[in-house]
């Protein structure tokens, strides 16, 4: 099933997603951790 | 990287042009000849061109360059504040700049991976077209990354075929570099090969590279990075209606979670063992699971919108309308925090949908399922939605008499179902 991108920006990525999965971007219930571990929470440019 | 190469690299950085390095040392054309490798220039020409740049030629650096890399590299596979990445980062490129070092393709190979992490995926792919003209000359460890940050590249990009040929080609890669790679960097290339079966739906070959990676992180006593294998576990297990196997995994990761204190991860579990219970029709304890997520407030409201989107359905399945009322209104509270529209389309689609109908606006929630939501759908070949929302459609022409139109709607969720079984 191809997946839209969602026009991320690095605001955008930072106030989204688990951090450890992928910004959901369709109905796909099933969640996936991400490839990118990374903990976005403690980050505030 | 070839000196000539590492040259115009540092020379336009600098922004001198060919005659301002050139004079008094070599002519323009023999530079130019120099920094396209066409020719061979003595040590000593090098020598003074690289004190022009400012840029040291001897190795006196390079044990601190190298210890510096490594620590950056580790940064980019683990759990890390994103502005320590960028400080170090900042600081390797400032020694790399006034020093030619044997590990600035790596660094330079490094930096998709980088950008990929911030987000900034212009710059990635950038990088990625800068490389492609030296990676004939790459060796197995330089390629060994090459290939794997490209298949990054286009996770990122949700292409996942055209990762997975990346990875392979990654792991092919490994296989020469028994001595050189850590454990650590096979568990993790394993792991991002399991996702992305799973995101395949390449079942069993999920299970077989989670396993392996989860072997290692045990090893490794990586908690974290079990728990996340644990989840690929349950996703596969639950795939192949292996219920009970799914339910450990996930409970295990639940588990790893908590000791962990990772409210992420905990989250990402119960979303995922919510869905679990909502396809074996045990509502109860899937409303249970998504309910912990969508209050929880560590959690980022496009993430909370995605799990209010399935607990909407779910209430609304087992005709709790006025449980289902409380949520939706939950979720255009959640859409009203959500900037970037773009981002929540999908979900303000859902809300709407059954906002609509409960609110008994039948004319907008027609409006809204046939001119925005299944097209919308269609483009993203989402046929297992669109099943859902075209029943829910003809469900409702049905209801109204509306025969004709109802069995549109059942007819083309009868070629979603088809479109399915050929996947």
């Amino acid at each position: 099933m191809k997946k839209i991108l969602a026009g991320l920006s690095l605001g955008a990525l930072l106030v989204t997603g688990f951090a450890f999965a992928d910004a959901p971007t369709d109905l796909s219930m099933d969640r996936e951790p991400s490839v990118f571990s990374i903990n976005q929470a403690t980050v505030e440019l | 990287m070839e000196i000539g190469s590492f040259i115009k690299l540092q020379r336009t950085k600098q922004e001198k042009t060919l005659g301002e390095l050139a004079e008094g040392v070599v002519s323009i054309s023999y530079l130019s000849k120099i920094e396209n490798s066409k020719t061979q220039a003595s040590p000593e020409i090098i020598k003074l061109l690289c004190n022009r740049l400012g840029i040291q030629i001897d190795n006196r650096e390079e044990e601190l360059i190298k210890e510096k890399l490594n620590d950056w590299f580790s940064m980019l596979f683990e759990v890390n504040n994103k502005e320590e990445i960028i400080k170090a980062y900042e600081e390797i490129q400032e020694i790399l700049d006034r020093n030619l070092s044997e590990n600035l393709l790596l660094f330079e190979i490094h930096k998709i991976r980088y950008y990929l992490i911030l987000g900034e995926y212009d710059e990635a792919a950038k990088k990625i077209n800068e490389l492609k003209g030296l990676s004939n000359n790459f060796d197995s460890l330089q390629q060994f990354y090459w290939y794997k940050f490209r298949g990054n590249y286009y996770t990122a990009l949700s292409d996942y075929s055209h990762a997975m040929q990346m990875y392979k080609k990654s792991e092919e890669k490994s296989g020469y570099l028994e001595y050189d790679l850590e454990e650590i960097e096979i568990a993790d290339l394993n792991y991002t090969i399991a996702v992305t079966h799973s995101k395949l739906r390449n079942t069993l070959e999920a299970i077989e590279y989670a396993n392996k990676a989860l072997d290692i992180y045990m090893k490794l006593y990586n908690f974290l990075r079990c728990a996340q294998c644990h989840n690929i576990l349950g996703i596969s297990y639950r795939r192949i209606k292996m219920y009970d196997k799914a339910i450990k995994n996930y409970n295990l990761a639940l588990h790893l979670g908590k000791l962990n204190n990772n409210r992420q991860l905990i989250q990402l579990t119960n979303q995922n063992l919510g869905y679990l219970y909502s396809t074996k029709g045990n509502s109860i304890e899937a409303i249970k699971h998504y309910t912990e997520v969508i209050y929880d407030k560590s959690i980022q409201p496009v993430e909370r919108l995605a799990t209010v989107s399935s607990l909407v359905r779910e209430y609304y399945t087992i005709k709790n309308y006025e449980e289902t009322r409380k949520i939706v209104n939950y979720g255009q509270e959640l859409i009203e925090e959500i900037s970037d529209i773009e981002s929540c389309r999908i979900f303000y689609y859902v809300i709407y949908t059954y906002h609509y109908l409960l609110t008994e606006e039948y004319d907008k929630f027609e409006a809204l399922v046939k001119q925005d939501f299944l097209p919308y759908l269609q483009k993203h070949e989402d046929y297992a939605s669109v099943i859902i929302y075209s029943k829910l459609l003809a469900n409702h022409y049905e209801k109204i008499h509306k025969y004709k139109d109802a069995s549109k709607y059942y007819k083309e969720a009868n070629f979603a179902y088809e479109q399915i079984i050929n996947i």
